[in-house]
C-alpha cells in the first residue's frame, strides 16, 4: 500500500507491475539526463561574457541534434511498446472472478465452478482495530491464489467505476452494460490495496479493492468455507 | 520536383535525417492506418459477401501487431461452436 510522502510506485506484487517499474526507470533516467544537459547549457550561456554575432548556420549541428533525439525517441519507445502488448496477453487464466462495482461497494462473484459471491465494503474509521489502514481497509478481500494467472471480469451496476490495484499493475474501468477483461498474476502472498479510480458520487473515495493472494491450498480452504457458509 | 530536393539536400545535409525520421515516422502512421483498413475484423468493406467479418474470427489467428509470449497457433477455441 501507499505510505505517506511516498514518491516512486509501490513495491511490485506481479511481473508486469515489475516491467512498468523498469520500465519507469529506464524513462526516468533519460529525462534526468537531457534535464541535466539542459541545465548545464542554460548555467554555461547565462554565465559567460562572449558573444558570437556571425554565426549563421552550422550543418553538423543539426544533424546531431535530429539524430541523437530521434535516436533517444526510438529507445524509449520500444520498450514501451513491448510492455503494452505484453499487459495486452492474458495467458489461459485459471481462475475468472468478476469485479461489480455499485455506488459504494465492491462485490466479488467467483463462478467457475459454485456461486459464490459476496460485498466488500470499506471498514469505517471507527470500526479500525490497530495495526489496519484507514480508508482502505475491506470488510471482505477478493481472495485470488498466488502464482496463478487470474482474470477479473469488470463491470458497474450503477454508475462509472474503476477496479485499481496499483502494485498488481492493473486498473479497469467498470462500465454499466459493458465487460472488461483484465488479468493480473500475484508474484508474491500478500495483501494488496486499491481505491476506486472513477468518480462515482458522494463516497467515491470509500470504496477500497483489496486483494489477498494466499497459497492455493489456503485458496481452495476459503473458498469451500465460503460456500458453506453460504 | 526530385531535382529541386536534391539540390536543397546539397545544400543542407542537414536536412536528410530530418527527412529520414519524419518521412519514417509518416510511413510508419500510414502503414498502420492501412494494416487497420485492411486487416482489422471490425472493418467491413463487401457488405454483400463478407458482411460481418467479426463475426469469423479465427481463434488461432494473431489479430495483434505484435505479440511476445503468446504464440496463437497453440491456442484452442474456449467458446461454443455455433
Amino acid at each position: 500500500m501507499a505510505f505517506p510522502s511516498q514518491l516512486g510506485f509501490q513495491d511490485a506484487a506481479s511481473p508486469v507491475m515489475e516491467e512498468l517499474l523498469h520500465f519507469h526507470d529506464h524513462a526516468m533516467m533519460i529525462v534526468f539526463m537531457i534535464s541535466t544537459l539542459v541545465l548545464y547549457f542554460i548555467v554555461a550561456l547565462v554565465t559567460s561574457s562572449l558573444t558570437n554575432k556571425y554565426i549563421l548556420d552550422s550543418q553538423e549541428i543539426e544533424i546531431i541534434w535530429t539524430v541523437l533525439p530521434a535516436i533517444i525517441l526510438i529507445l524509449i519507445a520500444l520498450p514501451s511498446l513491448r510492455i503494452l502488448y505484453l499487459m495486452d496477453e492474458i495467458n489461459d487464466p485459471h481462475l475468472t472472478i468478476k469485479a461489480m462495482g455499485h455506488q459504494w461497494y465492491w462485490s466479488y462473484e467467483y463462478t467457475d465452478y459454485d456461486a459464490l459471491e459476496f460485498d466488500s465494503y470499506m471498514i469505517p474509521t471507527q470500526d479500525l482495530t490497530p495495526g489496519q489502514f484507514r480508508l482502505l481497509e475491506a470488510d471482505h478481500r477478493m481472495i485470488a491464489p498466488v502464482e496463478s494467472p487470474v482474470r477479473v471480469l469488470v463491470s458497474g451496476e450503477d454508475v462509472l467505476h474503476s477496479w485499481a490495484v496499483p502494485s498488481l499493475g492493473v486498473k479497469m474501468d467498470a462500465v454499466p452494460g459493458r465487460l472488461n477483461q483484465t488479468a493480473f498474476i500475484a508474484s508474491r502472498p500478500g495483501v494488496f490495496y486499491g481505491q476506486c479510480s472513477e468518480i462515482c458520487g458522494a463516497n467515491h473515495s470509500f470504496m477500497p479493492v483489496v486483494v489477498e493472494a494466499v497459497p492455493l491450498q489456503d485458496f481452495e480452504a476459503w473458498s469451500t468455507l465460503m460456500i458453506q457458509d453460504a | 520536383m526530385l531535382g529541386m530536393l536534391r539540390k536543397q539536400l546539397k545544400g543542407h545535409p542537414a536536412l536528410i535525417p530530418l527527412l529520414f525520421f519524419i518521412g519514417g515516422g509518416a510511413a510508419m502512421s500510414m502503414g498502420y492506418l492501412a494494416r487497420l483498413a485492411l486487416r482489422n475484423p471490425d472493418v467491413c468493406w463487401d457488405k454483400t459477401n463478407n458482411p460481418e467479418p467479426w463475426n469469423k474470427m479465427d481463434p488461432t489467428h494473431q489479430y495483434k501487431f505484435y505479440a511476445i509470449n503468446m504464440d496463437y497457433s497453440k491456442l484452442k477455441k474456449q467458446g461454443p461452436d455455433f
